[in-house]
């Protein structure tokens, strides 16, 4: 009963306009102090330790500081280049070619409004440009936006890995079908659509603009490149080289590097100046204007999303305190609920709770609540994870008020109502996906199995 | 919307601090990966650096971000009321972030104060006083963060002249204190701001709002020039 309470309290402050991280809070402390025994230092300790204690989410800054070095320059401009000579050809090719521009930058970027943001103000101008309607050029980057989340590396996958304490590198081999899978059957979906409404195609523009486009996106590829070698190694060559985190890292300071020096989209060589000319540049860049503003704006994201991740494992302490997972498995089982039946209880709250919360704020707080009874049902931990996540994804473009929603509203100036509509055929392909994801396990645990082993599941 | 002012002189001083912290996390961790692989050696105290150093961002950065408004909510609902209803229940939301800072500024001196051998205070809810009796806990080490020459002042003060050999705890944990004190301060101001009119949420709806105007800007332009 109490627990209603706490829920009630936590989501009724949210919707009268509390930020997330203090309803989060706030609902923790005043459970702790009139239900437990609980001191105001121990909740102190509890929030230093969702630092200290969980080492895993030291990886979330650095993949934002990451992306945010990729995205300020031409690097979203440049993959988009390389998508269009490869498959702007076929009919409908430009939306294809959108959809593959997401999928890259995803692997890049690991947040979907971001993707949209930096795709969408390109492609929709270029598609309007040879004749799309701008309702469908918003209603496939809404949807292929959503991708961000799903394509590795992804953010809101450390926060499930941190949260419920399973494997960063198996969630995110995890995410590798699903992601080509869901952006192949939007493609399908856009071909099958322009074939039927006789959609212009553009021109094959030859191997050698393939081969060129590719070079310039090359440096921003490498990216990719280097997280994944970084953490999983090799086959056969060698092991994995970083931790998660390292490689996030290791891709921060790889991103300055090619914004910097190579693209020279920012910092002190952004007018043509020449690097031979300068060579003092390669310190001065550590400080230069661009880089401290790309510094301070990553840095505003991570506090951010941090300031509730923090709040919600305060929230998380209560949940296991209480033991509150325990006694709903107890009454779903009374009930005689399976695993289907409580998959689908699961889609349903995550797709309504995605529409107002941000990915990794609501994962926070439901993972720890429905991990537990999935474990007891036995459904393996990291299909939980990809599950939750494609759930996300779509209560992102779910109608009334998905967030990849508003924020393609916002970047293609449409009313709202414009981009549900616009939206809402892809959205029956990404629910076939949930479907398919959600009751096919192997699609999620095939490729982490097979390279990395079983999972050991501990009770 | 986040206000697009001149920045003044604290904003530049804590954006500074924001950029400097997180550059220094990359930087730490990357020079960690470079001495295990070049050096064939180990900085061995950088991922717990690296740890506190992020906890200062964030828990530092939460009250940056109240000044410039830029904590996630959920504005659904907030933006269909009457706006005759937006005042007070920006007011309500107000009152709700101040008893939370409060709360956890007092959490938080009772956390931190044993490890400076100050006294914690007494009370559930409200500090009512100091407790008398403690045990001071200033010899509390970090597990592998050396001490820095130009702190070793902190064991004459908290350690009865004894050297630390490791950083004591009383100085990653002050970020504690020190970030709820800063919390209540932002939380206050931004009450005022709330109550004279010039400001109705404490909230944005999602991280990317500023990018999207740019964007939007951007592509309008784009089709403007092609007409």
């Amino acid at each position: 009963m109490e627990v209603l309470l706490l829920f009630v309290l936590v989501i009724g402050l949210m919707l009268v306009g509390t930020p997330i991280a203090v309803a989060l809070g706030f609902s923790s402390v005043m459970f702790l102090l009139v239900f437990s025994e609980s001191t105001l230092a121990s909740v102190a300790q509890t929030l230093f330790e969702a630092f200290e204690g969980h080492s895993t989410l030291l990886a979330i800054p650095f993949f934002i500081l990451a992306s945010s070095f990729m995205s300020t320059g031409g690097v979203a401009a440049r993959i988009i280049r390389f998508s269009i000579a490869l498959v702007g050809h076929l009919r409908g090719g430009l939306a294809i070619a959108g959809v593959l521009a997401c999928m890259i930058f995803a692997a890049l970027s690991g947040s979907s409004p971001a993707t949209v943001v930096a795709i969408g103000s390109i492609v929709i101008a270029a598609m309007r440009q040879v004749g799309y309607t701008k309702e469908f050029a918003a209603g496939v980057i809404a949807n292929a936006g959503t991708l961000g989340i799903l394509i590795p590396p992804s953010i809101v996958m450390v926060v499930y890995a941190a949260a419920v304490e399973v494997s960063v590198g198996r969630m995110f081999l995890a995410g590798v079908i699903p992601g080509l899978l869901a952006g192949t059957m939007l493609m399908i979906g856009i071909y099958i659509m322009a074939r039927i409404k006789d959609m212009p195609a553009g021109e094959f523009k030859g191997f050698r603009e393939i081969l060129n486009s590719f070079r310039e996106a090359a440096w921003g590829l490498m990216l990719i490149v280097i997280i994944m070698v970084g953490i999983y190694g090799i086959p056969g060559v060698t092991g994995a080289i970083f931790t998660p985190t390292e490689a996030a890292a290791v891709a921060s300071i790889y991103a300055f590097l090619v914004a910097t020096f190579v693209y020279r989209d920012m910092g002190p060589l952004k007018e043509g100046r020449s690097l031979l000319k300068n060579p003092h540049t390669l310190i001065t860049a550590l400080w230069h204007k661009d880089t401290v503003n790309t510094l301070r704006d990553a840095g505003k994201l991570i506090i951010t999303l941090m300031f509730v991740i923090a709040n919600a494992l305060l929230l998380k302490h209560v949940i296991t305190d209480e033991q509150i997972p325990q006694q709903i498995t107890e009454t779903m089982l009374a009930y005689g609920f399976g695993p289907i039946m409580f998959l689908i209880i699961v889609n349903v709250i995550l797709l309504i709770g995605g529409q107002f919360m941000e990915p990794s704020g609501l994962l926070v707080i439901v993972a720890p609540l429905v991990f537990p009874i999935a474990i007891e049902l036995g459904i393996d931990p990291i299909h939980l994870g990809i599950i939750m996540v494609v759930n996300m994804e779509i209560g992102m473009i779910t109608p009334p008020v998905g967030l990849n929603l508003f924020v393609t509203a916002g970047v293609a100036n449409m009313s709202m109502m414009g981009v549900v509509r616009a939206a809402l055929p892809f959205l029956g392909i990404m629910f076939i996906f949930l479907i398919l994801v959600t009751y096919v396990p192997s699609i999620s645990t095939f490729l982490p199995n097979t390279l990395m082993g079983p999972e050991i599941i501990a009770k | 919307m986040a206000t697009q002012s001149q920045p003044s002189g604290s904003d530049r001083l804590e954006e500074s601090i924001i950029a400097l912290l997180l550059g220094v996390m990359t930087l730490m961790t990357f020079a960690n990966v470079v001495a295990r692989y070049v050096f064939n050696s180990n900085i061995f105290y950088a991922l717990e650096l690296t740890v506190f150093l992020f906890a200062w961002l964030v828990l530092l950065g939460a009250s940056y971000a109240v000044k410039k408004t830029l904590h996630l909510g959920v504005d659904a609902v907030v933006n269909a009321v009457k706006p005759t209803v937006k005042k007070p229940l920006g007011l309500f939301v107000v009152a709700v972030c101040l008893i939370y800072a409060l709360l956890l500024l007092k959490g938080s001196w009772d956390y931190w104060a044993p490890y400076a051998n100050l006294p914690p205070t007494s009370g559930r809810w409200f500090p009512t006083g100091f407790v008398e009796k403690y045990r001071g806990q200033g010899w509390y080490e970090t597990q592998d963060i050396p001490v820095p020459f130009f702190l070793t002042w902190l064991e004459t003060v908290f350690n009865e002249g004894e050297a630390y050999e490791k950083m004591p705890k009383v100085v990653p944990y002050l970020v504690m204190p020190l970030s709820m004190g800063l919390l209540v301060y932002r939380f206050i101001q931004a009450g005022m701001r709330v109550w004279r009119g010039e400001q109705d949420m404490l909230i944005v709806s999602h991280e990317a709002e500023d990018d999207v105007a740019q964007a939007a800007q951007r592509l309008k332009a784009e089709e403007q020039g092609q007409k």
